[in-house]
């Protein structure tokens, strides 16, 4: 198992990882730069993609939870998709034939790619401290990329926003109208 | 493929031709744009000019790689070869990266060729 943070936030990543009661033994990378993203279409996390022996993919992007903290959230039950995962480890069963995995995921457009590389100058502008440089790219590529999560929750809290705020649960979001875990 | 292959550049759009090697690590020679082994083609040089340099946007869309400019800051970012892309969605092949660990150690999925590997892509946002 490899776990990727697309995040620039280290010491939430490290706290996560202090916290965590079962202790990690696989490696835990940070991409602040998103390069994963760009590299196997990704526009929203969680995410977890399966990858055999020989590098070839044989689950795509695929939206998928290790907990059921945000069940009553998403509906996606991660009991069932933990024993999918394990089948294939143990088994070599996929979820879907491997024929059907390619195209499976729409490439992203022009657009979405430029997005993702706006981002990249808006958080490069951010670390240099220029606040209006970083503003003006981060507002570019949420312009070029609405759909894309990455991009648009994961500059909330770089731009003073709040990703766990009505900002990401109201306004445009496909989750309006859904509660908040937690909230009733 | 390494995020220092899609770091973020500062410089203008307009730059010396004998800097490409520093900037992205490619040299224009006659045969084509090369770096190591590989040569792209150059189908009109032309194409590539700007002012008394080249076109780093030219460039980069020369090696099928998406750019962005912000020319009031005076960046340049370049993304990953879209053949990469192309490969993980079309052709299943799982495109290789390398990235730190929270200790700074790199970690490549190469690194575990010939295990099963479970990718998972999370965030705190």
């Amino acid at each position: 198992m490899i776990a990727v943070a697309i995040d620039e936030a280290a010491d939430t990543i490290r706290n996560y990882i202090r916290n965590d009661t079962d202790g990690i033994t696989y490696p835990v990378l940070m991409d602040p730069d998103h390069l994963l993203t760009e590299l196997y279409a990704i526009s929203n996390v969680p995410t977890v993609l399966l990858v055999d022996e020989n590098d070839m993919i044989v689950q795509p992007n695929w939206n998928a939870y290790s907990t059921n903290t945000f069940k009553d959230f998403h509906g996606i039950d991660a009991d069932a998709q933990l024993d999918a995962i394990r089948r294939w480890v143990r088994d070599g069963d996929t979820m879907i034939p491997v024929d059907d995995v390619a195209g499976s995921v729409a490439d992203l457009t022009e657009e979405e790619e430029r997005g993702k590389l706006h981002f990249r100058l808006a958080t490069s502008l951010r670390n240099a401290g220029d606040e209006e440089g970083a503003e003006r790219n981060f507002a570019r590529a949420c312009e070029l990329a609405p759909h894309d999560w990455t991009i648009r929750r994961a500059s909330m809290p770089l731009r003073g926003g709040d990703p766990f705020g009505p900002e990401f649960f109201d306004a445009g979001s496909p989750y309006h109208g859904i509660n908040h875990p937690g909230t009733s | 493929m390494d995020a220092a292959d899609i770091a973020v550049l500062e410089t203008p759009d307009e730059v010396p031709a004998d800097s490409l090697v520093d900037l992205i690590g490619w040299t224009l020679k006659p045969e084509g744009l090369c770096r190591d082994e590989r040569c792209v083609i150059v189908p009109d040089s032309s194409a590539l000019r700007a002012g008394d340099g080249v076109s780093l946007a030219a460039v980069a869309g020369l090696l099928d790689r998406p750019v962005a400019l912000d020319v009031d800051a005076g960046l340049v970012a370049i993304g990953a070869e879209r053949q990469q892309r192309r490969g993980a969605l079309q052709d299943r092949r799982a495109p290789d990266f390398s990235l730190p660990d929270l200790d700074g150690t790199w970690h490549a999925l190469s690194d575990h060729r010939s295990k099963k590997k479970l990718l998972v892509a999370f965030s705190s946002w």
